[in-house]
């Protein structure tokens, strides 16, 4: 048992190895379980009927017809829910939402009643057969029309409720308004500045659009008294608290099985209509019902992202550098608040809006309006609205840098938070953990030959029969992820905390469960590296489970890159405590004191001995078969990790982009990510994530938008519209990193998942304005098409034919 | 969504005839592909039915048509028509018609509209939806043109003496402006009208139309 250390080492498979992902094997095999596999003896199936209109009045439904087509068990609307008080349901912002709706629809596509049958085409056919008459009213599409005084009143069930959960409302259609930061001193700052530059920007409406759409599988045991409900969903054990809550049933008698899950994003975070009426037709039916939406409901009405319409101001010195910020954002929430954020966060953390710089004043001001539009406001691969913070501040920067004349660059290594400045505090009050900005900037800019492509660039500029227009686009974000510390950050009133349990079975392997949920992430391959590392047990015995209620400890979920800081602490600590049990078994099978032993890679050994040790597959048979006096018996440990600080993972992205000047189509010539997520645990897993995280934020930038006419309808809610890049239309991406681990995590590891979307974005942006900085045009909103590019070509005089 | 139509016809029917067809709304109704009127309410108040398909979506609309207007002296007629779908959409529409004389035999048909879409149909066919109303409009100006001929046709001294039936779809009472003759489709040989809105037909014609604009044409 005395290989080499190294050897022993690689063995483990612990963090730092490329160990290839787990769940791959029954993936690729197409083996896997989704909500739409499980089937369930007796099961039904339930449909949506939806409002074709955006807002109107609800003059009867007629369910007769629906009810005479064979096989159609029940047709349920809020006339029904409400003897249960279920046709209005709390929204993780404080708000309510209509479940199925009562007297009116606020937006196009919302669910007005459902058919529950004993088959899907019967649900189908009874949901066309359900006749709903409505009253048109007048649609409220702009938010800033929203706000007029004589606007429609949306929210008629909210009238004369001048508080609302987040402050007061001073209209009928706002929400609220929150700000953050000092006014007085951005002001000042204002005062005296140098140069002020103002931008306006509009960060259109998109869906995180994951592969499986919403679902789920309700089962009431009418013998027992339990239910079990199989569902797509991020945070399995809020949605049990919640259905207890709800439903009335006890939390012990609610299992929430979230199974393989095909990428979330933010969109499976929320509880959906869909959700409760299952659950609901399941009590009443006593039979298991299936609800799975599919891809047009999907885009129309679960939960969308952005859609922040915002303004922001620099004040700077004559030589940029940048002395106050001032944000407004006018905030479209749809019908309903239903923001999935941190309660007491109604603009989630739109104020990391000061990003990597350290700029001594800022103030930001975020409105909430209610539209006649599908809720939502999901962090769409982002961290509670970073992906809007970080636009607006790297896009600010760059209009900074333009009207200064100076490089996009060189005003941003004079604006950085310095590497000794950490941990530093934010003029809104974030206490970064740690950061080596210049060390990142001046390793991409040397990879790219920066200074080279300026001067292509300057080449082409000059050259009137350039066919293109070449634009450098560079990005330098701070993410804030890992939500969060309890005493800031709950989820309604669940302090957002994440936990592990873990039980080192007699023979030396191990299983640990845990309170998130990967939806592609690759839980079952990292977290056992984290184990392996801190144990000496190699990964390959390590077993990783989630997303079962009844098995897992309780646990918010995933989202907001918040696994590894959260859970991947927890797991840590468990570890420890396992690591602490054993050392002391450890010392009393070597009958030494545990003084006088050292912990070397998967075993204790005698201080300078090599011959005298007990390997964790020793000390895991000890535990069970002879512990110590004075020991229980076993080795397991459970652990609720209550984050002392979120984390501050960082990038620095370039992008080169080639604008065709007769199409507008723009060619992604280069895209170089380098991140920053301090410790890095399984770096091919990082890599793949990265690669995700740019190609949906390339889907974003360049081609995503969810849209509205003046009526309310929404324009292209199918794939044939609504842009998902495949490898055709994805370009090469280029990695890199440096670490620079958390000082305040127990392994020093950041997250990393979503840092590729919320950095991406801007960069794209930056770089299309960039090719056409020279004729002084200092934004052009998402997304980049190449119409839209077109349009701003031969706005510019730029076209040729 | 709101589509904003402005197109002319040409319409090889003398000025009177033209004016007959058009002045007539239950007549005219049949010009629409898909569509019947139901019944006359009153004088100005109709209620019909149109059927489309296009796609995805089809819908069966029931609604109201409202005769805002009708001018002889400047052969100008508008409607206001709204109506519904059972399965989810609606539509309204303003519509202004007018006949201009080119010659004896031949006028211009102008029809503005303006047509607001909800519901499925605004959802799926969005993109679709101004060359979908070019297509309808242009089957309604053939139906037009047809039944205009067939009415010059009963006017002219050979067809006076055919008194017939109505023509079809007509129900309830003449309309107070029609004439004292009588509209008599019903001659020997019925034209052949596009009784239902086609979506291969549609289709068809948008991918010519394309392909003609790409040849310039």
């Amino acid at each position: 048992m005395n290989a080499p250390l190294q050897d022993r080492e690689a063995a483990l498979m612990g963090m730092g190895d490329s160990r290839l992902r787990k769940e791959d094997a029954r993936f690729i095999q197409g083996k896997g379980t989704y909500v739409d596999d499980i089937k369930m003896p007796n099961m039904v199936y339930m449909d949506i009927v939806r409002s074709p209109l955006a807002h109107a009045r609800i003059k009867a439904i007629h369910k007769e017809e629906a009810l005479k087509i064979p096989g159609v068990l029940a047709v349920l609307t809020a006339e029904d829910l409400k003897p249960l008080k279920l046709h209005w349901m709390p929204t993780l912002a404080g708000d309510v939402a209509a479940v199925l709706a009562d007297e009116k629809v606020h937006f196009q596509m919302q669910e007005v009643a459902v058919v529950v049958a004993e088959t899907r085409y019967a649900a189908a056919d009874g949901k066309e057969a359900v006749w709903v008459e409505y009253e048109e009213l007048d649609v409220v599409i702009d938010p800033l029309s929203a706000l007029k005084p004589d606007a429609p009143v949306l929210r008629e069930d909210l009238v004369g409720k001048t508080e609302g959960a987040h402050g007061k409302r001073n209209h009928p259609n706002e929400i609220f308004t929150w700000t953050a930061g000092d006014k007085v001193a951005a002001d000042l700052a204002f005062e005296k500045a140098d140069i002020i530059v103002s931008q306006d920007m509009m960060y259109p409406r998109v869906h995180p659009c994951p592969l499986e759409t919403c679902g789920c599988v309700a089962s009431f045991d009418p013998i027992k008294g339990d239910l079990t409900t199989y569902i797509t969903s991020q945070a399995p054990h809020v949605v049990r608290t919640v259905v207890s809550m709800l439903s009335g049933i006890p939390e012990s008698k609610v299992r929430i099985i979230s199974p393989d899950i095909g990428g979330g994003f933010g969109n499976k975070v929320g509880i959906y209509p869909g959700y409760v009426c299952a659950i609901v037709a399941s009590i009443v039916l006593g039979r298991p019902v299936k609800w799975v939406e599919d891809r047009i409901e999907n885009l129309s009405s679960t939960a969308f992202a952005r859609d922040y319409h915002m303004s922001g101001e620099l004040a700077a010195t004559s030589d940029g550098k940048i002395q106050g910020l001032r944000v407004n954002v006018l905030a479209d929430y749809g019908a309903f608040d239903a923001c999935a954020d941190p309660s007491k966060f109604p603009a989630g953390f739109f104020h990391i809006c000061s990003g990597s710089y350290d700029i001594p004043a800022a103030h930001c001001s975020v409105k909430g309006v209610y539209t006649n539009k599908a809720p939502g406001g999901v962090a769409y691969r982002c961290s509670f609205r970073v992906t809007e913070a970080v636009y607006l501040i790297e896009r600010m920067v760059d209009v900074l840098a333009q009207k200064l004349n100076m490089d996009k660059a060189e005003i941003r290594e004079k604006n950085f938070i310095q590497k000794e400045q950490f941990p530093y505090t934010s003029a809104f009050g974030f206490e970064y953990d740690s950061g080596d900005y210049q060390r990142a900037l001046t390793q991409v800019l040397d990879a790219v030959d920066y200074k080279g492509l300026r001067a292509e660039q300057a080449a082409k500029r000059a050259d009137p029969n350039s066919p293109t227009l070449m634009g450098i686009g560079l990005v330098t974000f701070t993410e804030v992820v890992g939500a969060g510390p309890s005493k800031i950050c709950d989820i309604l009133g669940i302090g957002m905390f994440d936990s592990c349990e873990i039980r080192v079975d007699p023979t030396g392997s191990a299983i640990a469960r845990m309170g998130t949920i990967s939806q592609g992430q690759g839980h079952q391959t990292t977290y056992a590296q984290i184990i392996a590392t801190e144990l000496g047990i190699s990964s390959e015995v390590i077993q990783v489970e989630e997303g079962d209620t009844n098995t897992a400890p309780y646990g918010l979920g995933t989202y907001g890159s918040r696994s590894t800081p959260v859970a991947g602490a927890a797991i840590a600590m468990a570890s420890r405590k396992i690591h602490a049990k054993a050392k002391k078994i450890a010392a009393s099978l070597l009958e030494v004191s545990e003084a006088d032993l050292e912990w070397e890679v998967d075993r204790f050994k005698v201080r300078g001995n090599d011959d005298k040790f007990k390997t964790m597959k020793d000390i895991s048979w000890a535990a069970y078969h002879q512990p110590p006096e004075g020991l229980e018996p076993g080795l397991e440990a459970v652990h609720y990790y209550d984050p002392p600080n979120f984390t501050f993972p960082f990038g620095i992205y370039l992008a080169v982009v080639d604008i065709d000047r007769s199409t507008g189509e723009t060619k992604i010539r280069r895209f170089y990510a380098l991140d920053d997520c301090g410790t890095r645990i399984n770096p091919m897993i990082i890599e793949g994530q990265i690669h995700g995280g740019l190609t949906e934020g390339f889907a974003v930038a360049m081609g995503q938008l969810l849209s509205f006419d003046a009526q309310g309808n929404i324009q292209g809610n199918s794939l044939m519209d609504y842009f998902i890049p495949t490898a055709v239309e994805t370009p090469h991406w280029e990695t890199d990193h440096t670490v620079t681990p958390s000082p305040h995590h127990p392994i020093g590891a950041k997250g990393v998942a979503e840092s590729p979307h919320v950095g991406s974005i801007p960069t794209f942006t930056a770089a299309m304005v960039d090719a056409f900085a020279h004729v002084g045009v200092t934004h052009i909103d998402m997304p980049h098409t190449a119409f839209r590019t077109w349009k701003e070509l031969k706005k510019n005089n730029l076209n040729i034919n | 969504m709101e589509v904003t139509i402005d197109k002319q016809y040409p319409i090889a029917a003398n000025e009177k005839a033209c004016w007959l067809v058009l002045s007539n709304i239950t007549e005219l109704a049949t010009c629409m592909p898909g569509a019947t009127i139901t019944e006359q309410v009153d004088d100005t108040h109709y209620k019909g039915s149109v059927k489309v398909k296009v796609g995805p979506a089809s819908a069966a609309f029931a609604g109201d048509i409202e005769v805002l207007g009708v001018d002889e002296a400047t052969k100008q007629i508008q409607l206001l028509g709204k109506g519904a779908d059972r399965s989810g959409s609606s539509a309204s529409m303003n519509l202004t018609a007018t006949i201009t004389k080119v010659d004896e035999h031949n006028v211009t048909l102008t029809g503005k509209a303006s047509v607001i879409v909800n519901g499925k149909f605004a959802q799926f066919g969005g993109r679709m939806m101004t060359s979908v109303s070019d297509m309808i409009l242009q089957q309604f100006a053939n139906n037009f043109d047809i039944k205009a001929k067939a009415m010059g046709a009963s006017l002219s001294p050979v067809g006076q003496g055919s008194e017939g039936e109505t023509a079809v779809g007509q129900t309830g009472s003449s309309h107070a402006g029609s004439s004292n003759h009588q509209t008599t489709a019903a001659n020997t040989e019925a034209p052949k009208l596009q009784s239902e809105l086609n979506g291969l037909a549609i289709a068809w014609m948008l991918i010519k139309n394309f392909f003609a604009r790409l040849v310039g044409k």
